[in-house]
Order: structure tokens, then C-alpha cells, then sequence
């Protein structure tokens, strides 16, 4: 969060992780009743500090996996860890203030104005006796600010664009200051300009506050320039991790997506780029 | 002062260690309606086959007047506003707790059949164990708690909003309907004179006990709402945002539905099945604050005030046949089911 020029009320800025914190997954197995298993066994570190995107088929179970770090399905076996510590024996209060997710398709009341529904992130740091400090109002201006959505405050969610929506909800989830944020497909339904909008916010609020961040992406080109860490899913599973470089490679993209391809190297930022081949 | 939300108002007491958030026009509009519902029951109070007028009415409860104007405003006038007010307020609260946690207008306890569930359990201990006063609430309460349970363990499975909770309330209802009837087919006749009239929702011949039940679950659930609020607003946001946020997995939707079946079936209780306050009081709220949603306060407010208002028109228009105040509100209340659901049909939603 940028300082506020005025010191008068140091005790009551929103806390800025000073250390990365570090959320990983070992053995984890996620699942739902109905559909069996959909996440098998899963075991990845994501770098503290960093972008790190998912990346994988349509119902390779990208979002289960990002709903399973979260801790909204419980896992079937094997745990999630938030710096070492088992994420579901965390009390609820001090999860919540650590752990962000903002879900593929986010649903909001009728008619609510963009400043409520940010306001609404704060949450986790309020109670019932106490339910706007100072603290909360600098988090919440803070968030609209870096995610340039100050003007359409007063505006209804309904009446706005689908990017300026989009913004509106990252603000929410920084109004929840987490260490770790978590992203399904931010930018689903955005045109390009919009998505490099998204992104470009995303790694800002990154190398401005060093959050992990997480987010499940379909476009490998725009996931390969945003991310310093990819994790390619197959069928529940892991199938590639590294950096962009290492796993964006012509035969990972064939095994995983059934694509044959060429991947040549942006001219502009030297990642890579997935060029499907011709079909005839 | 919450940033770029020029209505929120933060009420803070010392080194802010207690904090609430008001918002300015709801807290108006609130106060507003409550001062009108106060006044309507005022009026109904020097209104009747008796007219007594204000200063009657307060040199009454002022301890004067004669003992048929003590029999007609204390006895008779005054347990009735009261009753009324209370359980418009309950209704009304009951209808917008549901709504906003199912995010959709149509979950109401008078659409998805708990009104129906507390009449039929209050009526089976009416009419087959004739039991009065507190056993009807007790057996309101009972089978307000079944048929909620029912319905949510039936409708569950994809979670508590949408069409299907809905759909499935609608037939339980149906099925209660028809218990009810077939309860009143073996009931003897003046025993079904009585329990039809309240079958309606009236609020004729409300005594003390009536006015203590809905005081009484008003004075533990309002506390319990003031709790919860901040739950509710959390809820509307989707399982996933609410989970996140509050931290905690598997539905926060639990306390909130209870204080909602309760609030039905003790103002079924108090005043029988009233129909349609519990759904149309926080949609008309929701139109007065568009972007502030149904909220509880405006919306018990103008619960109480549907139904003392309804209430009196169903006593004065007809002089001197007395309506049951239900059948007010069915008249006023059906075109507005009638829109949402012709909006719904055509929106392809019911939000």
C-alpha cells in the first residue's frame, strides 16, 4: 500500500507483508461429492514474493486446485501449508487476513456501489462492535486508488464495463490486504487491452508490496510475460513448473494441450510465444 | 467516513474500540416509516364502531376515562396495534434476511412455505390437542422448524439461492395447504369459524399474551440481527467471497435462516399467516434505496407499518364487517408477486 504523506496515524496503516509469505500444497488430493477426484495428489511450492499463473486444459482442475489452497474445499488427502503452518488448523480470523481468493465469476448484491462492495473486503479486520476504524478507511481509499477506481465510487457495479468491474473486485481484494492473493481467470470476458490492463496491475501491486500472487490464466503468451513462476496442470496433476522459459517448450504445449505448435521468443520481452501450427 | 461512500456514517465511541456503520438514508428512512407505523397505530387506537379521538385515547392510557373506553382502547384497540406492529416488523425482517441471503426476492417465508408450515403446526395443536395461547406458538414454532428444515435438506443440494429453493417451497406450501384443509375437515364448526379467520392472518381479539409473544422474539432476535448484519452482507457476496473472508468453510447461512424461520413462526403465532408482507416490505425498500439492497431496518419498519395500515383499512372499509387484515394484504401484495415473477420470467433470473 503506498504510506500516506501525513504520519499522524502510523499505528493504523494496513499491514504490508514485509516477508513473503509462502504457500504451498503437499500431497494434495481435492475433490467434490458428485465428480470424484479432481486434483490427485498434488504437491508445489509457490515462490513467496512472486507472480506464479496456472496454466492447463478446460476441467484440469485449475480452479479446484486455487479453491483447495484457499481452503474452500477441503482436501481428501494430503495438506495445504501457509509458511509451514497446516492451513486447517489456522484460525478463521487470521486465515482470512493472510489468504485472499477472488472466485472466476464473483456474484454481488443488486444495485451495490463500487465503494461498498470494496468496503466489503475489509471484513476479516473488522467485527461486530467495531465495524469501520481508520485503518479500514486508509485500506479501502489505498486499494481504489492503486486499482484507478477512485472516480466510479459512487457509481453502481451494474452500470460499469466489464474491465472496470474487473478492476473494482481486485480492489475488493486488496482492501482484504492478504499476503497471498489468489485470482480465478481475472481476466475471462476482457478484451486484450484490458486483460494487459489487469495483469499490469497485478504485477504492480507484486513488485510494490511483494504479495504472492496467484492466478489461473488461459493465455500461455500473456501468462508467460506476466508470470516469473508457471505451473502447467494435466488432469488433476502437475505437469510442467518453472519459469516461463523452462516450460513453455513446443512439446510440453503438445503433451498438455494437444496443440502442435512452434514457441518462438517475444521480440519485446524475450518470453515466450505459443504459435499453434496450421491445420492444413 | 467510509472513502467515495458519502452515506456511510461511522458512529465511534472512545479510542475507537466500538465502531458501527450506519448508513444516513436508511437510518431516515427507518425512522421515518417507524414514526408513521407509530402514528397509523395511534389513529387505529381512536378509530372504530367506538370513535374516541386522541385526547380520549391518551386520557385512557393516561389511567382516566370510563370503563368502556378502558375496555375498547386497552383491552381490545391497544394489544391489537401492538400485535400488529410487532409482527409486521417480524414478517418483514424474516422476508429480507432470506432474501438477501438467497439472493432472490421470491425466497420469502410466505412464498417458500414457512408461514405455512408454522400455520399448520400451530392449527394441528389448535385443533387436535386443543391447546391455546402458548402451545399454538410452540407448535407454530415446530412446524416453521420442520418444514424450513425440509425445505433446505430438499433444496440443498446446489446450495440455498436459485430457482430451486424456490420451486421446492412453493410445493411444500401446497402440500401444507392441503394438510391444513384436511385438518379443518375434522374439526367441528366453531372451532374452523375461528381457526379460518386466523388462517388469513387477523388480528382480531389479540390479548396481552399475543403482543408479549412477538415483543418477546422481536427483543431476542433484533439483538441476534445486530450480530449477524455483518454476516448477512458477507453472505450476498457468494459461498466462495464469504468463505474467503470470513475464513471459515461450510454455510454461515445456518443462524441467519434460523433467526428467519424463528421471526415467521412466532409472528404466525401472534397473528397467523399474514401474507405477503414478508415479501413485498423489503422489495419496496430496495426501490427507495436502489443501491443499498433490502435492509433490515427500513424493511421491519415498513413491515410494521403494511400491516397496522392494512389492518385498520380491513377494520373501517367494510363497517361493520371486519375483514381479516390477510386479505388486505393479499390485495395489495399479489400484483407485486405477480411482477416479480413476470420480471423473473422475463430477466430469466429472480434477482
Amino acid at each position: 500500500m503506498t504510506r500516506s504523506p501525513t504520519p499522524s496515524t502510523p499505528a493504523t496503516m494496513p499491514t504490508t507483508p514485509t516477508q513473503a509469505t509462502a504457500l504451498a500444497a503437499a500431497g494434495l488430493s481435492l475433490g467434490y461429492r458428485s465428480a470424484g477426484t479432481v486434483v490427485d495428489r498434488v504437491s508445489l511450492t509457490l515462490p513467496p514474493g512472486k507472480v506464479t499463473a496456472v496454466v492447463g486444459p478446460n476441467g484440469c482442475g485449475k480452479s479446484t486446485l486455487l479453491r483447495g489452497l484457499a481452503r474452500l474445499v477441503a482436501p481428501r488427502e494430503g495438506t495445504v501449508l501457509l509458511d509451514g503452518a497446516d492451513v486447517s488448523r489456522l484460525p478463521a480470523r487470521s486465515l482470512a487476513t493472510r489468504l485472499g481468493l477472488l472466485p472466476q465469476q464473483p456474484v454481488a448484491p443488486d444495485g451495490i456501489t463500487a465503494a461498498d462492495l470494496v468496503a466489503r473486503g475489509r471484513h476479516p479486520h473488522q467485527r461486530w462492535f467495531r465495524q469501520f476504524t481508520d485503518a479500514d478507511a486508509e485500506a479501502v481509499s489505498a486499494a481504489m486508488s492503486v486499482t484507478g477506481v477512485t472516480e466510479l465510487a459512487e457509481r453502481p457495479l451494474d452500470e460499469l464495463s466489464g474491465g472496470q468491474r474487473q478492476r473494482v473486485w481486485i480492489a475488493l481484494a486488496l482492501a482484504q490486504d492478504p499476503d497471498v492473493m489468489l485470482l480465478d481467470e481475472p481476466t475471462t470476458y476482457l478484451d486484450l487491452a484490458h486483460q494487459v490492463d489487469v495483469l499490469e496491475l497485478l504485477t504492480d501491486v507484486n513488485r510494490r508490496d511483494g504479495r504472492t500472487i496467484v492466478l489461473v490464466l488461459h493465455d500461455l503468451d500473456l501468462a508467460g510475460r506476466y508470470a516469473d513462476h508457471l505451473v502447467v496442470m494435466e488432469d488433476g496433476g502437475v505437469a510442467a513448473q518453472g519459469s516461463p522459459q523452462e516450460v513453455v517448450t513446443a512439446e510440453t504445449v503438445e503433451a498438455v494441450f494437444s496443440l502442435p505448435c512452434v514457441v518462438i521468443s517475444d521480440p519485446l520481452t524475450g518470453t515466450p510465444i505459443v504459435l499453434p501450427r496450421p491445420r492444413r | 467516513m467510509i472513502p467515495g461512500d458519502r452515506d456511510a456514517l461511522v458512529l465511534r465511541g472512545p479510542r475507537a474500540r466500538v465502531a458501527f456503520r450506519l448508513g444516513r438514508r436508511s437510518t431516515a428512512l427507518a425512522a421515518a416509516v417507524w414514526l408513521l407505523a407509530g402514528g397509523v397505530a395511534v389513529l387505529s387506537l381512536t378509530l372504530g364502531r367506538f370513535d374516541i379521538g386522541v385526547t380520549g385515547v391518551l386520557r385512557v392510557l393516561g389511567g382516566g376515562g370510563s370503563l368502556i373506553e378502558y375496555d375498547v382502547v386497552v383491552r381490545n384497540r391497544l394489544p391489537r396495534a401492538l400485535t400488529g406492529l410487532g409482527a409486521g416488523a417480524a414478517f418483514a425482517l424474516s422476508g429480507a434476511i432470506l432474501q438477501r441471503i438467497a439472493a432472490n426476492p421470491l425466497v420469502s417465508p410466505d412464498v417458500i412455505g414457512v408461514n405455512a408450515g408454522a400455520a399448520f403446526g400451530a392449527l394441528t395443536v389448535l385443533t387436535v390437542y386443543g391447546g391455546t395461547g402458548l402451545h399454538t406458538a410452540a407448535g407454530a414454532l415446530a412446524g416453521a422448524a420442520a418444514t424450513a428444515g425440509a425445505i433446505f435438506a430438499l433444496s440443498a443440494r446446489r446450495g440455498l439461492s436459485g430457482y430451486r429453493l424456490v420451486l421446492v417451497g412453493v410445493g411444500v406450501a401446497a402440500m401444507l395447504t392441503s394438510a391444513v384443509s384436511f385438518l379443518l375437515t375434522r374439526t367441528d364448526y366453531h372451532r374452523v369459524l375461528a381457526a379460518s379467520a386466523w388462517l388469513t392472518g387477523s388480528l382480531a381479539n389479540r390479548s396481552g399474551l399475543h403482543v408479549a409473544i412477538v415483543t418477546a422474539t422481536l427483543a431476542v432476535a433484533v439483538p441476534v440481527l445486530v450480530v449477524l448484519a455483518r454476516r448477512i452482507r458477507l453472505l450476498e457476496l457468494g459461498d466462495d467471497l464469504a468463505g474467503m473472508l470470513s475464513g471459515r468453510t461450510g454455510s454461515g447461512r445456518l443462524a441467519p435462516a434460523a433467526v428467519a424461520v424463528v421471526l415467521a413462526a412466532m409472528a404466525t403465532a401472534a397473528a397467523g399467516p399474514i401474507g405477503f408482507v414478508a415479501l413485498v416490505a423489503p422489495q419496496i425498500v430496495r426501490r427507495l434505496l436502489p443501491d443499498r439492497g433490502a435492509l433490515l431496518a427500513p424493511a421491519a419498519a415498513l413491515g410494521a407499518l403494511l400491516v397496522v395500515a392494512a389492518d385498520l383499512a380491513a377494520r373501517l372499509l367494510f363497517t361493520p364487517v371486519e375483514l381479516p387484515v390477510g386479505v388486505m394484504t393479499g390485495v395489495l401484495g399479489a400484483p407485486v408477486l405477480l411482477y416479480l415473477l413476470a420480471r423473473a420470467n422475463r430477466i430469466g433470473h429472480t434477482g
